[in-house]
């Protein structure tokens, strides 16, 4: 796992505003270990996407791929493939989400499970400052979490954005990843 | 608890679904997937978007013939229909064909968008639905409560105590621990409310501006025509009701009714539901 975790790039200190509210749900391990549960190892594949194919995905999708490396999992039991484990970022206006799907080698979405969930308010997250914090970011960097996490109530946040990147996942693995 | 031992989010409902459990690794763990996939049970048979659904085939059909549908959305109808005449129509499930007609929601082919009650619901033996004219019904407005509740009974019977289920803002906390419970108002700010145990909760916002629209989807209209900003209620737009209750589908549909209520004896209203209201400002602090 650890030469894995290193080269993993999930932003984690993406924001200079205080988060009003962030939670980790779980470590890539885990996320691994609850979406391919019967899985012998995790081989880690990750794509790194043509500008074309970033294009393609993004017409494809109607959503844009805005990296060019994206991490990717081979879920692997007796040497077959289970499915793909791939772990994806989404930012909203006020929220960044690092989140795992599990594809299924046929091109279904076998679960989703969030990662991170961070909310920040008085302030937008801006794209650009965010990708640049983004940079060399690994997992295994410290970051921090609220203390007491509040259990949250108001109006219902729609999980678009999240549901927009795993249709996104969706068309990379079509044109990008093999089928075996 | 000082914090929940085990903590999950999931996308469903249209939404961001949170379970946290305290209890030892392996019950859990199995716990909050069984859980999970209680929710998502619920989901697919509640679904407006799905032309399949339980909910789509009572749309469709049941203003021709009887169908016959899944208990757990029987049971929600039958909450809606006891909320909607303790509230006289304010909460009213029969307003899908507006939402349709604004391009709120899928047209599966209804039959009729323009009609609407709720009294139109005729709930039969053996689980079977008829409608006595064509509406069209849409459960947003308890579906999310209710699939809290069905979350929590699934982890009672898996032998958990303690935990919570918040799905995106209906949320429900039970077992002995107080936890501690905010409000997320329109401007993002997350204003605390102190700390709770044993009850449910839930926000509805109205007069949201358009932005805000996408990112909250919610969308409350009066059961008799006059919408959002137009309405004489939401003069201090935007605003939010949150409601406790013992059940989450409770509070739930009753965040509807006081948003819609007018003004004068709108907690006593609550109260006599089975609610309790709690003030709080949303959104007008910066």
């Amino acid at each position: 796992m650890r030469e894995f975790a290193s080269l993993l790039i999930i932003p984690l200190a993406a924001f200079v505003v205080a988060p009003a509210h962030a939670t980790e749900y779980l470590s890539v391990e885990q996320a691994q270990k609850a979406l391919f549960p019967e899985a012998e190892r995790f081989v880690l594949a990750p794509v790194l996407l043509t500008e074309e194919q970033r294009d393609a995905i993004t017409d494809k999708a109607g959503v844009k791929q805005r990296w060019e490396k994206q991490d990717v999992w081979r879920a692997e039991k007796g040497g077959q493939l289970l499915g793909w484990f791939i772990v994806d970022n989404v930012v909203g206006k006020h929220e960044f989400i690092t989140y795992a799907a599990a594809l299924l080698p046929e091109g279904k979405v076998r679960g989703v499970e969030i990662m991170i969930f961070k909310e920040t308010h008085g302030d937008q997250i801006r794209e650009a400052s965010w990708r640049k914090t983004l940079e060399g970011k690994t997992l295994a960097d410290p970051f921090k979490l609220d203390k007491d996490v509040p259990n949250i109530s108001g109006a219902t946040l729609s999980c678009r954005n999240v549901m927009s990147g795993v249709k996104r996942l969706l068309v990379l693995q079509q044109l990008v990843l093999p089928s075996s | 608890m000082d914090k929940p031992a085990h903590r999950r989010m999931r996308p469903l409902l249209g939404t961001f679904v949170e379970i946290a459990v305290r209890a030892p690794e392996p019950l859990a763990e199995t716990a909050i997937a069984s859980a999970f996939a209680t929710i998502e049970q619920i989901q697919r048979h509640m679904s407006f978007h799905d032309a399949d659904s339980d909910l789509s085939r009572i749309n469709l059909h049941a203003w021709r013939r009887p169908v016959s549908v899944s208990s757990d959305i029987y049971r929600v109808l039958c909450h809606a229909r006891h909320i909607s005449r303790r509230s006289n129509g304010l909460f009213d499930i029969s307003i899908g064909g507006r939402l349709v007609a604004e391009g709120r929601l899928p047209d599966h082919g209804f039959p009729a968008l323009d009609a609407e009650g709720w009294d139109a619901l005729e709930l039969l033996p053996r689980l079977r639905v008829r409608l006595k004219r064509p509406v069209v019904l849409t459960l947003d407005g308890i579906a999310k409560g209710y699939a809290v509740d069905c979350a929590v009974q699934t982890l009672f019977t898996h032998g958990i105590t303690r935990g919570l289920v918040n799905a995106g803002g209906d949320l429900r906390l039970f077992g002995p621990d107080a936890l501690p419970i905010a409000v997320r108002e329109a401007s993002g700010a997350i204003t605390p409310l102190g700390e709770w145990s044993n009850t449910a909760m839930a926000t509805s916002a109205v007069g949201l501006s358009a932005e805000d629209q996408a990112r909250f989807p919610s969308c409350i209209v009066t059961p008799h025509g006059c919408d959002g900003l137009a309405c004489p209620h939401f003069n201090q737009c935007p605003r939010a009701w949150t409601v406790l209750a013992d059940e989450a589908w409770r509070a739930d549909a009753l965040t509807k009714v006081a948003a819609l209520a007018p003004e004068a004896g709108r907690s006593a209203r609550i109260a006599r539901l089975g609610g309790r209201l709690i003030a709080h400002d949303f959104g007008r602090g910066e």
